[in-house]
């Protein structure tokens, strides 16, 4: 078990340092300088020189990616270009937006899907199972941001029921009592949640339905039906705990959804997460923001990955351990 | 519109009929056994009929469109009208004709989406058949590429590699597409392959003399072939909602060909005033890969059905 | 088991919450409910990043700062940059000339740090002396180098020494500079300002203090109810940071922001227009958008352009370009068709003697075919020796900008010109432009109150940014009359020749100048709008006792 943990983390680290790489090599041949002032404002070349000066863009290629390496191995992200300030500190205000947002997304994902699963399996074939199952393609088929943008039409702008975007209101939230404070935040987390949550659930519920139905067609299964066990009993105390299984190793990879969902509705809402950071870190030519932000991400999906590996073997003996 | 292009949708949906009603007849024949488990699903005749509408209407965009894509028919008077008999669904920002624009969108929609996926198909089965077959560090090297493939999220992948030119034109677009899609795709073809070799009639080959390649291509890929036909399906609908993301950050399908994806992006700016400029493409865009989708899924049932199939989003 | 219908849940948790969160408020409701009350939520679309005035270039960072540290005397509206009648005084109560080149400022002894010190003269010594150092790697600082020194003879009287004399030397010598605490800076090495604890806790001498930033969402100031020109009416002013103007503009309907700099485009109007709590103000823009031609060939800045050197082609495709039409179609009237490099805000250029080139196909098709672009394969572009009459255009993200471009590509296939659209990001646009690989570019410039700094660098031999290579030592010459003249007549009359004589090289199609148009929430009276900085006379807003709102009295 050590044996294989060990290994499974050198691949990992291994499979983050690639990823660091292309993203360095990409990065700086793109075209463009980072420390131009915004379009439209005369440029100080002078200015532009000395910065790129001050953070050794001049030096070769092979010779920034190799300081960099170092200070990455020290610890040091280094300093943001467009944002002024330690690049730690960009992520830091950043990251728990979208922890929370990718949270309440799963949360919702997973809830509704493993329910919608459960119920449609209940009725399989009937005419409620069709209709879902129908719902549920739709859904999934949706381009997320465009669900975001009519969710926000809607529920926002027309029925005022949601906050348009951001995440805590600027007047009211400094001066809310704590309950407030969450009650506000949950009011703005709301339509960004369910886009995501949405879009990922109608995924979980056809997964889970087909799990299941597989479950419901194997022999433990007929024999506690044979004994006279209710159908709803024979579904959630049988079946439903076989068939979890494989959804819940599905939330380890449920990352790399989250975080595609997260750049396309952190756009829509303007929700200041770590997509929103990403994209505006590539369009401003921010290198080690550009660098941290796809760092953290690999770091999250690789880790995903190896929680929901190492669950399913505890959960299952019968698992193999492969590399 | 005209009197001929409502003529030309009229004659695209009888098409469409038959197409659907001579496919299912082909479930009957003497070989229908796989068809008739795909029809057996209760999505797909639906999916198919969808997927032919929209197929004909990009081959024959020209004769059905009532206009040129880009034409701005007045861009003061005829700015965001809502739909009518003459633009069935409105015109947009530009005074074109959305009907028009629909029409062409499924061109480089579906094209883009197709094609992406196929080259992703050709390299993650050639990178899947190559590991698979010959395993060893081959397999360890180029599976631990897909790791690295399948660890950063596509748009971050996708974004970045945009951002290395300033201006990208729709067959690199494709390509990048395709190169960054292939990851799964691989992973399941290498898993087919790793079982396929062990098998009797590969062994039988190998010690007739036959060459690895031959091996490969003869025996190998034809029996590997059903988990890359549904992976396709389903794919091609990743690839055109990843396109629709790119177009609306911006960077997707340059102007004024129209995608489904800058369509909708477009009209964002409309969300309020001008709903259908942004409504009828979104939904285009849900509808096809709906239809995907369920064909999908069907054929998996039709052609294999104990396989599970996990994509990359 | 129950069923969980026993439980009834309200239809609408939104609604439930809503209310709650109406009680949460309440609850704390703030006794304000006099003149000085009131919070303004402005929607930004950028976030800030610095508010240290040297540093801070964004345009929202300057809105804000503006409130936060004052200038030598402010600028009025619609004031001469001639001289020193357009100005008031704001840190200096007075000021005079001693000799042409020497401007002694006297400061106002009423005025004072928000942590207490007197503002001096040391200050403003520091303010030059930090302003001008390459270690602080501040942004554009042409207009600065006129000034030779700033002194502090004694603690309220700061001496300005220029290299020579010229008209608009006040204007450079107040309007560039805010005065800074020599006091809190001092110790900070100028290297590290970029990134100093200082610029994100600023602390000033204006009418309002700084409060809070929360990174990527707000900043908020508070009203300093000492301040020595007169007490800021609204009592809380909030930037809220959106990603771009859809997300701004939403809010602004929603109510969940008061304010907005620029409404862009005729949808956004008309979505302002229709929220009846929103009031609209236009004032005149600051900006000029138009498509430049490189007239030197793409990617090697010593042979001419294929197309663009021939004044004649240059001359067509403006001709070509329906100017006027496109302008009604993107932003409903709200601009104007420039007659030469001009924004709105210099309202004394914009004479009948300048008048845009007309739109006129027939003629613009006649030149091309003149020069020898014709059709010959019948393709529908025209064609010379084997050479497509197609281009290609850098556009940036501005959303007006795309539309632009693809409203010109229309225009320009009719005559028989292909555009191609180079869509880009800014960083990469930038990069074309000066290292001068593209064949024509949609750029847009802010602009200061003077076409003095800004006209020269943009269409000047040598200019900075003048990057399509664009030379006649005869508008050169009308540049440099403008900028050495006394009066604004003979001003006015310098910059009509040389616009004139750049309407004719054809350099650009000028295609607009907006009429900018601000939203603000209709219970905010007194609202004035300077073109320059469109909120710096903010103080005197207000919201009079009976319109206030329960947002208004919270957090007092």
């Amino acid at each position: 078990m050590t044996a294989w943990l060990l290994r499974r983390l050198g691949a990992a680290l291994a499979i983050v340092f690639a990823v660091v790489s292309f993203s360095f090599v990409a990065i700086h041949l793109a075209p463009g300088t980072p420390f131009l002032p915004e379009q439209g404002r005369p440029i100080n070349p002078a200015a532009v020189a000395r910065l790129r000066d001050e953070f050794g863009l001049g030096r070769p290629l092979p010779e920034q990616y190799v300081r960099y390496l170092g200070a990455l191995a020290r610890g040091h992200l280094g300093e943001s270009f467009s944002q002024r300030r330690p690049v730690a500190e960009a992520i830091a205000t950043a990251l728990p937006n979208t922890a929370v947002l990718a949270g309440a997304a799963l949360l919702i994902d997973f809830l509704l899907g493993i329910a919608i699963g459960v119920f449609q399996a209940a009725r399989a074939r009937r005419s409620s199972d069709v209709a879902l199952t129908n719902a549920t393609l739709f859904l999934y088929s949706l381009p997320i941001f465009w669900l975001g943008l009519v969710l926000l039409l809607v529920f926002g702008q027309w029925l005022h029921w949601f906050p348009v975007g951001g995440v805590t209101d600027p007047v009211l939230y400094p001066n809310l009592p704590l309950w407030g404070k969450v009650l506000d935040r949950l009011r703005h987390l709301a339509l960004p949640a369910l886009t995501m949550g949405l879009v990922g659930a109608a995924g979980t519920a056809r997964f889970q339905r087909a799990a299941l139905l597989e479950a419901l067609g194997q022999d433990y299964v007929r024999t506690a039906r044979a004994k006279g066990l209710r159908e709803s009993a024979v579904l959630v105390r049988h079946a439903l705990r076989d068939a979890l299984l494989p959804v819940i190793t599905l939330l380890g990879l449920a990352l790399p959804f989250l975080l595609t969902g997260a750049v396309l509705v952190e756009a829509v809402f303007a929700w200041p997460g770590l997509g929103k950071l990403a994209a505006d870190a590539i369009a401003a030519r921010d290198y080690p923001l550009v660098l941290a932000t796809t760092l953290l991400a690999s770091v999250a999906v690789v880790m995903g990955s190896l929680l929901a590996d190492l669950f399913a073997v505890l959960a299952d003996p019968r698992v193999r351990m492969v590399t | 519109m005209t009197v001929a292009s409502w003529l030309g949708l009229l004659a695209t949906l009888l098409w469409t009929a038959v197409a659907v009603a001579w496919s299912r007849r082909a479930a009957r024949g003497p070989h229908g056994e796989a068809w008739r488990r795909f029809f057996r699903h209760p999505t797909a005749t639906a999916g198919i009929a969808v997927l032919v509408f929209f197929a004909t209407v990009a081959v024959c965009a020209p004769l059905l469109a009532p206009y040129r894509p880009s034409q701005q028919l007045d861009i003061v008077a005829l700015q965001n009208r809502p739909p009518s008999w003459l633009h069935p669904l409105g015109t947009d920002l530009y005074s074109r004709d959305v009907w028009s624009r629909l029409l062409y969108g499924a061109q480089v929609s579906l094209g883009i989406g197709t094609l992406g996926m196929a080259v992703a198909v050709m390299l993650g089965g050639l990178v899947g058949t190559v590991a698979g077959y010959f395993r060893g560090w081959t397999d360890a090297v180029l599976m631990r590429l897909v790791d690295v493939g399948l660890s950063v999220p596509r748009i971050f992948l996708v974004l970045l590699a945009i951002a290395l030119w300033d201006r990208l034109g729709t067959g690199p677009l494709i390509l990048l597409l395709g190169f960054t899609g292939w990851f799964a795709t691989s992973r399941l073809v290498r898993a087919e392959v790793l079982s396929l070799r062990e098998r009797p009639f590969t062994d039988a080959a190998r010690t007739a003399g036959a060459r690895p390649w031959r091996i490969i291509i003869r025996h190998v890929l034809p029996n590997a072939a059903a988990p890359l036909i549904v992976s396709a399906a389903l794919g091609i609908g990743h690839m055109m909602l990843l396109e629709a993301g790119l177009s609306f950050l911006g960077v997707g399908v340059q102007p004024p060909m129209p995608s489904w994806g800058n369509m909708i992006a477009d009209g964002r700016d409309q969300l309020t005033t001008a709903l259908w400029t942004s409504l009828f493409p979104g939904l285009a865009i849900a509808i096809t890969v709906m239809a995907l989708n369920a064909i999908g899924d069907a054929a998996r049932d039709a052609l294999d059905p104990r396989a599970d199939y996990l994509f990359e989003p | 088991m129950e069923s969980l219908g026993m439980i009834h849940l309200p239809r609408t948790p939104a609604v439930l919450a809503l209310a709650l969160l109406t009680a949460a408020a309440c609850s704390r409701r703030g006794s304000c409910r006099d003149e000085y009350c009131g919070s303004l939520v402005i929607a930004a679309t950028r976030s800030a990043t610095t508010l240290l005035p040297p540093l801070s270039e964004a345009a929202v960072e300057r809105d804000i700062f503006d409130q936060i540290f004052l200038r030598l005397a402010d600028f009025t509206v619609g004031g001469s940059t001639i001289g020193d009648s357009g100005f008031v005084p704001q840190l200096a109560r007075s000021w005079e000339w001693n000799d042409p080149l020497t401007l002694t400022f006297h400061l106002d002894p009423r005025a004072h740090w928000q942590d207490g010190p007197p503002v001096t003269a040391a200050d403003v010594q520091f303010t030059f002396e930090s302003y001008t150092d390459t270690a602080v790697a501040a942004g554009d600082l042409t207009a600065l180098a006129h000034i030779a020194s700033v002194t502090a003879t004694d603690s309220l009287t700061a001496v300005f020494k220029f290299r020579h004399s010229y008209p608009e030397a006040f204007f450079d010598a107040t309007f560039h500079l805010r005065i800074l605490p020599a006091h809190l800076l001092r110790d900070v090495p100028r290297g590290e300002w970029r990134t100093a604890a200082f610029g994100r806790a600023p602390i000033g001498d204006g009418p309002y203090r700084f409060l809070r930033w929360t990174p990527g969402e707000s900043v908020e100031l508070t009203a300093d109810s000492t301040f020595y020109l007169g007490r800021p009416h609204l009592q809380r002013l909030i930037w809220r940071f959106a990603s771009d103007v859809n997300v701004a503009i939403t809010q602004l309907v929603a109510g969940e922001a008061d304010a907005i700099e620029v409404l862009v485009g005729p949808a956004n109007i008309g979505r302002a227009q229709a929220a009846a709590h929103l009031k609209l103000y236009p004032y005149p823009g600051v900006t000029y958008t138009f498509l430049r031609f490189n007239l030197r060939a793409n990617g090697d800045s010593l042979r001419p352009n294929p197309l663009f050197a021939d004044a004649a082609v240059r001359r067509a495709l403006v001709m070509a370009t329906d100017r006027e039409r496109m302008l009604q179609s993107a932003t409903a009237g709200h601009a104007k068709v420039p007659p030469g490099p001009m924004p709105q805000q210099w309202s004394w250029l914009w004479v009948p003697e300048l008048a845009p080139p007309p739109y006129d196909t027939t003629q613009a098709a006649g030149l091309l075919t003149a020069r020898g672009w014709r059709d010959s394969n019948r393709d529908g572009i025209r064609d010379r020796a084997g050479r497509r009459l197609s281009f290609h255009v850098a556009v940036p993200t501005s959303p007006l900008r795309r539309q632009y471009a693809r409203l010109l590509q229309e225009q320009l296939r009719a005559v028989g010109v292909e555009l191609v659209i180079d869509e880009m990001d800014d960083p990469a646009m930038a990069e074309r432009l000066s290292a001068g690989t593209f064949d024509a570019a949609l750029e847009s410039w802010q602009t200061d109150p003077t076409p003095t700094s800004g006209v020269p660098q943009i269409w000047s031999k040598g200019g900075g940014a003048n990057y399509g290579g664009y030379a006649n030592p005869a508008f050169d010459r009308a540049v440099a009359t403008a900028a050495n003249a006394q009066t604004l007549s003979a001003a006015r009359a310098a910059w009509v020749a040389a616009f004139t004589t750049l309407a004719q090289d054809a350099p650009a199609i000028m295609l607009y100048a907006l009429d900018n148009v601000a939203a603000v929430d209709s219970r905010v009276t007194d609202v004035q709008l300077r073109p320059d900085s469109w909120m710096a006379l903010v103080r005197n807003w207000r919201i009079p006792p009976d319109r206030l709102n329960e947002r208004d009295r919270v957090g007092h």
